[in-house]
């Protein structure tokens, strides 16, 4: 009886197929395509709403943002391109009631191409390297470039970051470029006025970069840096990509050279310069089902080991939220290792709805950040709901953070 | 002239007559699956660096649920013959701008919004159902050894009988998206009809219509792929073809160093 049915199954599973084929061509028949053109200019508009619980008093404090968007690139004439792009960022806060805006003037530059392979630029550039996902050494220009908070999702704050005020050169031949940057000193000191452009914060002193990349193989394309600073030794730069297989991607991120300490830039101490290096290396597995995991691990070279970070708080507080302030920043961490654990699985359990989690944690201190969102969206429209929870000892680098967990939904719209 | 070739051998006559019965191929009469297979792929592949409009619809049970459009740049790799391809989402507005560099497994994919350029597997899937490798041009011929099974009619796209080549091809590089194809090529005009792509595990990963066959570049070409998910066949995704076009694809381009750049227009 049972071969009976196998056999009625295998001679009627062709003709479940020539149905499911016809009706997908049926489908295909009725299609309708509109012509979407590419457009020069993009516009979004995104409001949160912001529920924390502050760890000192168990109080709630609330947030209210909204924040617009716009990017333009086009080209103005032959061999001439014009790219602007900015962030107007407004907060509502209740108890203490207060508002603040914040604008980001990410880039607005001219680019010349006066040949296919050589190009020019002149103006804000935000210009970023970098293969690792939560921590960047090679993204020499990271210092002083986030003016606005809205998350504490690494990949949220790579986007919304100030350019630099520089000039641009790059030259491409097959398989690689050479890219040389000069950034000159244009004022002294941030400036935390909502629309100001801030170039105390990106053009504070004077800066270039070189970078280097060649094709090696199918599976190689290094990119070597050399960055310099006013008051520093050159620090080198190296990222690296390897696929190791069909899921499985390798990355490595490392910088170097002589430099102070962090807690020595950050309370303009007697220098204590010495070789110091800062890596960032990871690993993302993808399976057939849409989600990747990453695992990360991050070394800072620059910051402060055990005993001296544990030793830094019960000395003087001052001093610990001078330092903290800093490193925040300059973007470093506080401690010299952390790993970094990322869940992204895409079209999760139904279509258009993505789930996302990942978790810092310190091993030097052994505090953790975890941060969850399920998102999603239609069309046009985004709709989120982030968790986010800083566990730790009172002075680690995320048990020291007010917020001990913080809520947010926000939705975006695309224009 | 020896003998034997001037006057028919009991041989010949045996398998003249056996490439002419219906539905059986021998060695000794079968055309040469590997060139059936190039001039499929000659008939889907401009022979020059050129650009079109890929719009993605896709179907959940009957219900369109997703659309994409891409504009697409290729050419082909004068060392390997395979292409390479850059791919720049221009719909919907939340991707736009956002672009996509594949030679081979090489895959990178760039956001304008976080200036990253980030380096992908071929398991990560950027467009809904289709794979990465859906939307680009690939030269089969290339990659896969290709092994004439049979003649025999089978229906088009376009609900037409054809009498096909029904080719077996197994890949012959790590670096393609299926591991092994059934294809068949109409007999008649080289032109693709039908194809199932397989896994390793010989799992039917997804079936393909190639229709709406229309003069473009010179050479009539499908214009439509007509996708259907192996597992689930209520999902459907219709790749539709326009604005073929010659393009001047420099070699610059075709790296990571590039993306941030790129802007053909």
């Amino acid at each position: 009886m049972r071969a009976l049915c196998l056999v009625a199954l295998l001679a009627t599973t062709p003709a479940f197929a020539a149905d499911d084929d016809a009706a997908a061509l049926g489908l295909a028949d009725k299609t309708v395509t509109t012509a979407e053109q590419a457009r020069d200019w993009h516009l979004f508009t995104e409001a949160a709403w912001n529920l924390a619980v502050l760890r000192a008093t168990d109080a709630t404090q609330q947030f209210e943002r909204l924040s617009l968007g716009a990017s333009y690139d086009t080209v103005v004439a032959p061999q001439w391109r014009v790219a602007f792009a900015d962030r107007f960022d407004a907060w509502w806060q209740q108890e203490p009631s207060r508002q603040y805006n914040v604008n980001t003037l990410q880039e607005a530059y001219l680019s010349w191409l006066p040949r296919p392979d050589r190009i020019a630029d002149l103006g804000s550039i935000n210009t970023r390297y970098g293969v690792a996902y939560a921590y960047n050494p090679t993204d020499f220009f990271r210092t002083d470039a986030v003016r606005a908070t809205v998350s504490a999702d690494p990949a949220v704050q790579r986007e919304n970051r100030l350019g630099t005020v520089a000039v641009r050169g790059q030259a491409l031949w097959t398989g690689g470029s050479l890219t040389a940057l000069y950034s000159p000193k244009l004022a002294d000191h941030p400036n935390n006025g909502a629309l100001d452009p801030d170039l105390g914060a990106t053009n504070g002193s004077n800066r270039w970069l070189v970078a280097v990349s060649q094709q090696l193989s199918d599976q190689f394309n290094p990119q070597w840096l050399l960055f310099g600073t006013v008051g520093q030794p050159p620090q080198f730069g190296l990222n690296l990509t390897t696929l190791l297989n069909d899921a499985t991607v390798l990355s490595l991120e490392w910088s170097g050279g002589r430099s102070a300490s962090l807690f020595v830039q950050a309370l303009s101490l007697p220098s204590d310069t010495a070789f110091r290096s800062r890596l960032a290396t990871n690993l993302t597995y993808t399976t057939a089902n849409k989600l990747s995991l990453t695992v990360e691990y991050e070394y800072c070279g620059a910051a402060l080991d055990g005993d001296a970070w544990d030793e830094l708080g019960r000395r003087s507080l001052p001093v610990y939220v001078a330092y903290r302030n800093y490193v925040a920043a300059v973007q470093d961490p506080p401690t010299r290792r952390r790993f970094f654990l990322r869940a992204f699985w895409q079209d999760a359990l139904f279509n258009h709805f993505d789930l996302t989690s990942y978790a810092f944690v310190d091993t030097v201190d052994h505090s953790w950040q975890t941060w969850v969102e399920a998102r999603y969206h239609w069309t046009q429209l985004d709709l989120a709901l982030q968790w986010q929870r800083n566990d730790g000892a009172p002075l680690s680098q995320y048990g020291a953070l007010p917020q001990q967990w913080i809520t947010q939904v926000l939705a975006r719209y695309f224009f | 002239m020896s003998e034997s070739t001037r006057r028919p051998s009991y041989g010949a006559i045996v398998a003249l007559w056996a490439a002419l019965a219906p539905g059986h191929v021998t060695a000794a009469a079968a055309p040469n699956a590997q060139e059936i297979l190039a001039a499929s792929d000659a008939i889907r592949n401009p022979g020059q660096p050129f650009g079109l409009t890929v719009a993605l619809i896709e179907y959940r049970d009957g219900k369109q649920t997703d659309s994409t459009t891409l504009a697409v740049y290729s050419k082909a790799d004068p060392a390997s013959g395979q292409f390479r391809s850059l791919i720049r989402f221009v719909a919907p507005p939340r991707d736009a701008n956002k672009l996509m560099l594949k030679s081979g497994n090489d895959l990178w994919f760039f956001d304008p919004a976080s200036k990253a350029s980030i380096r992908l597997s071929p398991q990560q899937r950027l467009l809904g159902q289709a794979a990465n490798g859906d939307v680009v041009t690939v030269n089969l011929a290339k990659d896969y050894k290709a092994e004439l099974l049979a003649e025999e009619d089978t229906q088009d796209g376009e609900r037409v009988n054809r009498h096909c080549y029904k080719l077996a091809l197994a890949a012959v590089s790590p670096d393609v998206t299926y591991h092994h194809i059934e294809m068949w090529i109409d007999v008649s005009s080289d032109r693709p009809v039908k194809a199932r792509f397989f896994s390793e595990s010989d799992r039917l990963l997804k079936t393909a219509y190639y229709r709406r066959y229309q003069l473009q570049l010179g050479v009539e070409r499908p214009t439509e792929m007509v996708i259907i998910d192996g597992l689930n066949p209520q999902w459907v995704t219709v790749m539709r073809y326009s604005d073929f076009a010659w393009r001047e694809v420099s070699e610059q381009w075709l790296q990571r160093d590039y993306l941030p750049r790129f802007r053909p227009e």
